[in-house]
C-alpha cells in the first residue's frame, strides 16, 4: 500500500473540497468587504506600532482614519525590499523599526533567498506562524493533500523560509511528514523509493534534476515510485506548460504551482481544476496589479503589470502595499473548481527586474524556458548569457542534449533558433554541451546572466 | 451550513477564547499554563479568521 495507511478519510464528502468553503466560496462583494475592514485594521496597527510606517505615512499625509475605500488604498505608499533592508540590522535587534510586538513575543526567525539581494529577516510570533501554516494549510488542500497522505519534502531546512511552512501546514492538515534535509538527491530518491511518499514539495528545477538523477545514477523511473501529486515553490515552472508537462510525465504525477515569499506569505496556489493560473487567497491578501508604467491600478482582466500586495492578518512586521515586482494579470473567468477567489492567468509571469531590453526588445526569462523544455531532444537545464560583441547585444544559450540524441546536431540548433525567434522576436546564439554539463540547482535555480560589459564567446 | 450553524460556531468561538484568556490570567503565575495557553489562543485567532471575521 501506498503512502499512510487508509484511515477513514477517503470517503470524504463532496464539500469537504474545500479547506474553508465559508471563505473559498464567499461572493465576490463579501470578500471585497472582508478585505476593506481587514485592511483598514492591518494599516492601523502598522501606523500605531511600527516607527517605519508611521514615517512613512506621515510623510504623505495618511493616517488611518483616512482610509475608507479602494481607491483610497492605491494612495497609500507601497513599500519595497530595499527600504526593509534599510530598516533591518537596528534596533529592536536584529529587525529594526518595523518590528510591531514585543521581542520577546518574536518566535521565528527566517530571511529570505537572497536571490536578489542581501537577505530580509522575517520576525514571526506564534499566531504569526499559525497564521503562515493556515495559508499553507489553503494551498496544499486545495491540490488534494488529505490527512491520508504521506509528504516528503526534498528540502535543506535552513533560515531560508521556503518550504518549512508547507511542512507545518502538511502537518495541520493532518498528513504525515518526511523531513528529507541533510540527505543528498540520490539518498533522498531512495528514502522515497522506501517510504513511499504520495506527495512532494519542491522547487521545478530540483523536481526535475532528482528525476534526471533517478534515471540517470540509480536506474530508477521517477514514475514507478508512489508519489502522486508534487507542489512546487520558489520558481514559476510549475505554470509554465512545457516545464509543467515534463515533471509530470517524469514522476506519472500531478504538478501543482503556488507562490508565496517569506515577507509576503503564501498567497497564491493552483487548484486540482488546474485552470493555467494560481487563485489568490482573497481572505488574507489583498492584491492590487498596478501598471508599471503609469502606476495606475488594472482592473481589467489580461493586462499585466506589477503585484502590490498586503497580508491582511500577519502583525510582528507587517506587509502592507508590499511592491513585490511580481509580474501578473487577472484571469477574465471563474475557475470551475467553484471558488470565488480570483484567478492570476499563469501564475507569477516573471519579474520587473528580470525583464531585460536586449537590442530594444524585452525578453522574459520563461519565455526562454517554454521553448527549450518542448524541446524533448534537450535536457531539463540551461543557461542564457546576454553579452555584448562590439556594440551589438547577443544572447547565447547553452543547453544539453540528452544522450539518446546525438543525431542531427545542426538540424536541432536551427529549429531552436526559429522557435526562440518566434516566441521572442530575438536571435541566440546556440550552444550544445554535453550532457550533465551545466549547474543543478536544489532551491532557486539561476540561468539568465546579464554581462552586458563582457565579450560572450560565439558558436 | 445554514446562518444559524455558523451563528453558534461564532459564539462557540467567542466562549473558547474566553476561556483560554480567563486560564491564561488564572495561570500567569506557572509557565506551562501561561505558554500552552498562549499557543492556544494562537490557534483560536485562526478560527477567528475563517469563520468569526466573515462578513
Amino acid at each position: 500500500m501506498n503512502g499512510k495507511i487508509a484511515s477513514g478519510y477517503s470517503d470524504m464528502k463532496e464539500e469537504q473540497m474545500y479547506w474553508n468553503p465559508l471563505l473559498e466560496t464567499l461572493p465576490a462583494e463579501k470578500i471585497r468587504q472582508l478585505q476593506l475592514k481587514k485592511f483598514k485594521k492591518i494599516f492601523t496597527w502598522a501606523y500605531k506600532n511600527s516607527r517605519f510606517h508611521r514615517d512613512l505615512y506621515q510623510k504623505a499625509r495618511i493616517k488611518p482614519g483616512d482610509i475608507q475605500t479602494f481607491e483610497e488604498i492605491t494612495q497609500i505608499p507601497s513599500v519595497d525590499k530595499s527600504m526593509m533592508r534599510n530598516f533591518q540590522g537596528k534596533n529592536p535587534f536584529p529587525y529594526g523599526e518595523a518590528l510591531c510586538v514585543p521581542l520577546e513575543e518574536v518566535t521565528a526567525f527566517r530571511q529570505t533567498s537572497g536571490t536578489t539581494g542581501l537577505p530580509v529577516y522575517q520576525p514571526d510570533t506564534w499566531q504569526d506562524w499559525e497564521w503562515w501554516t493556515e495559508c499553507w494549510a489553503y494551498v496544499l488542500w486545495a491540490q488534494d493533500f488529505r490527512p491520508s497522505d504521506r509528504v516528503f519534502i526534498p528540502f535543506g531546512y535552513n533560515v531560508f523560509v521556503a518550504f518549512w511552512a508547507g511542512h507545518y501546514g502538511a502537518e495541520k492538515i493532518g498528513c504525515e511528514v518526511i523531513p528529507g534535509g541533510a540527505l543528498d538527491t540520490q539518498a533522498r530518491i531512495l528514502k522515497i523509493q522506501e517510504l513511499k511518499p504520495t506527495a512532494l514539495m519542491a522547487t521545478p528545477s530540483y523536481v526535475l534534476g532528482m528525476a534526471a538523477t533517478a534515471r540517470d545514477c540509480l536506474g530508477l523511473n521517477p514514475s514507478s515510485l508512489a508519489v502522486e501529486k508534487i507542489t512546487c515553490a520558489g520558481e514559476p515552472g510549475a505554470l509554465i506548460s512545457s516545464t509543467k508537462r515534463r515533471m509530470e510525465e517524469s514522476w506519472g504525477a500531478k504538478v501543482y504551482d503556488h507562490a508565496g515569499a517569506t515577507e509576503i506569505g503564501a498567497w497564491g496556489y493552483e487548484c486540482t481544476a488546474q485552470p493555467g493560473g494560481m487563485h489568490v487567497n482573497e481572505a488574507m491578501f489583498l492584491v492590487e496589479i498596478e501598471d508599471t508604467e503609469t502606476g495606475k491600478t488594472i482592473q481589467e482582466p489580461e493586462k499585466k503589470g506589477k503585484m502590490i500586495i498586503t497580508a491582511l492578518d500577519r502583525l510582528a512586521q507587517p506587509c502592507v502595499r508590499f511592491d513585490s515586482k511580481d509580474l501578473i494579470e487577472w484571469s477574465p473567468d471563474p475557475c470551475p473548481c467553484g471558488r470565488s477567489f480570483r484567478l492570476v492567468n499563469g501564475g507569477v509571469q516573471g519579474r520587473v527586474d528580470d525583464l531585460i531590453k536586449v537590442k530594444g526588445v524585452l525578453l522574459a526569462p520563461s519565455a526562454v524556458e517554454e521553448v527549450v523544455r518542448a524541446f524533448p531532444e534537450l535536457s531539463d537545464d540551461f543557461e542564457v548569457a546576454v553579452g555584448k560583441k562590439g556594440d551589438l547585444d547577443q544572447i547565447l544559450l547553452k543547453v544539453e542534449l540528452k544522450p539518446d540524441y546525438q543525431e542531427h546536431r545542426e538540424s536541432l540548433k536551427n529549429r531552436l533558433k526559429n522557435q526562440l525567434r518566434i516566441t521572442t522576436n530575438l536571435g541566440f546564439l546556440i550552444e550544445l554541451k554535453p550532457y550533465g554539463s551545466l549547474p543543478r540547482y536544489d532551491i532557486k535555480a539561476r540561468r539568465f546572466k546579464d554581462l552586458r560589459y563582457g565579450n560572450i564567446p560565439g558558436e | 451550513m445554514d446562518n444559524s450553524d455558523l451563528q453558534k460556531l461564532k459564539v462557540k468561538i467567542h466562549d473558547l477564547k474566553r476561556t483560554a484568556l480567563d486560564l491564561k490570567t488564572l495561570g500567569s503565575s506557572i509557565p506551562a499554563v501561561e505558554r500552552n495557553t498562549s499557543r492556544i489562543l494562537a490557534s483560536i485567532k485562526m478560527l477567528e479568521l475563517n469563520v468569526t471575521d466573515l462578513p
